[in-house]
């Protein structure tokens, strides 16, 4: 389920604090506020994180527009290992 | 003997990079913990001389088979069984020849079963993670690894009929159209195709160490499977769990 789209009215943009994740990485950043195409263009060159990975809020479905809230775990999720 | 010290029935598909090593972690822990086990082996593939960078065996040959002949002497109260075929799904229509023997993962996978799905492709372990969903009691752990030095591994479980943890296919698109496909509905000139990737021995060793990691927690210990996904970077010196149980999520939503 997408949590938020172009169409619905965005919440109010409070800054502060959330949890961010990918991969091997987690970190609480000042990302609150932010939307979720911001985060990743923030994160991509420093953690990989690609343009397909797609952003969550718990089981969530997060679209590029998604605005951030304070306190929210996001996780951008990373492909699992394949080879063996 | 208590309930715990049972013996277990475990299912590795794949003896390759990973399951060649998880295989002689998996058979002490059975030999020691749980005599009187069962450790089925499940591969079609080869040993040759090219898997001798990252893989252990005496001799060439089946893969299952080769693994079996040199675990049984080693470990007696463990019955060790290879099943040299390839894992397919019940909509496989193709051809079992003698060249490409098959398995169904329904008929292979059974209530119970502690299942090491360390194939090296996303098709194949959706079919087993599939024939698992159908079951009420099962583990399946899961493992992969990608770019040299990094992995992950994913533990899905089911307790008399409700999911613990989450099937992976909820947090990863590749488990629902898989981007490659089931070596073992390949022909066998389409399987001589496939690349291994640019994989490590210890990467290889680091998939098999956090799934018996795992293993000992969940299963021997008997505690919650709440680091049900881990992702780790060798180079990096960093890992990273996951916790994908229902409840965390239902947890997670009420907050």
């Amino acid at each position: 389920m997408e949590a938020t789209s172009s169409n619905n009215p965005q919440p109010q943009r409070a800054t502060g604090m959330a949890n961010l994740r990918y991969g091997v990485y987690n970190q609480p950043s000042n990302i609150a506020g932010k939307t979720v195409k911001e985060v990743r263009d923030q994160f991509s060159k420093i953690w990989g994180i690609p343009n397909d990975a797609v952003a969550y809020c718990g089981k969530d479905k997060l679209g590029e527009d998604s605005v951030i809230q304070p306190g929210q775990n996001i996780e951008f999720h990373r492909r699992a290992g394949e080879k063996g | 003997m208590n309930d715990e010290q049972k013996p277990k029935r475990f299912v590795l598909v794949g003896a390759g990079g990973i399951g060649n090593w998880l295989a002689s972690g998996v058979v002490r822990l059975l030999e020691w913990k749980y005599p009187g086990s069962g450790l089925i082996i499940v591969d079609g593939d080869n040993y040759e001389e090219k898997n001798k960078e990252r893989q252990e065996f005496t001799k060439l040959g089946n893969k299952a088979v080769v693994k079996a002949s040199e675990l049984t002497p080693q470990f007696p109260n463990t019955t060790i069984i290879p099943v040299p075929k390839w894992v397919v799904g019940d909509d496989f229509s193709g051809v079992a020849d003698e060249e490409s023997p098959k398995i169904k993962a329904t008929d292979l996978v059974k209530e119970n079963d502690i299942v090491l799905a360390v194939v090296d492709n996303f098709a194949a372990r959706r079919i087993l993670f599939d024939a698992a969903r159908q079951l009420n009691n099962i583990d399946v752990f899961t493992g992969g690894n990608d770019d040299e030095l990094f992995g992950s591994i994913y533990h899905y479980q089911k307790r008399d009929g409700v999911e613990i943890t989450c099937h992976p296919e909820e947090f990863h698109p590749e488990y629902v159209n898989p981007p490659d496909k089931n070596p073992g509905e390949l022909s066998c000139q389409e399987r001589s195709q496939i690349e291994g990737g640019t994989q490590l021995l210890a990467t290889n060793m680091a998939v098999a160490a956090f799934i018996l990691g795992r293993i000992h927690k969940t299963i021997v210990s008997n505690q919650s499977p709440d680091e049900t996904e881990i992702y780790f970077d060798l180079g990096l010196g960093k890992s990273e769990p996951y916790n994908r149980t229902h409840a965390e999520y239902k947890q997670e939503a009420l907050v």
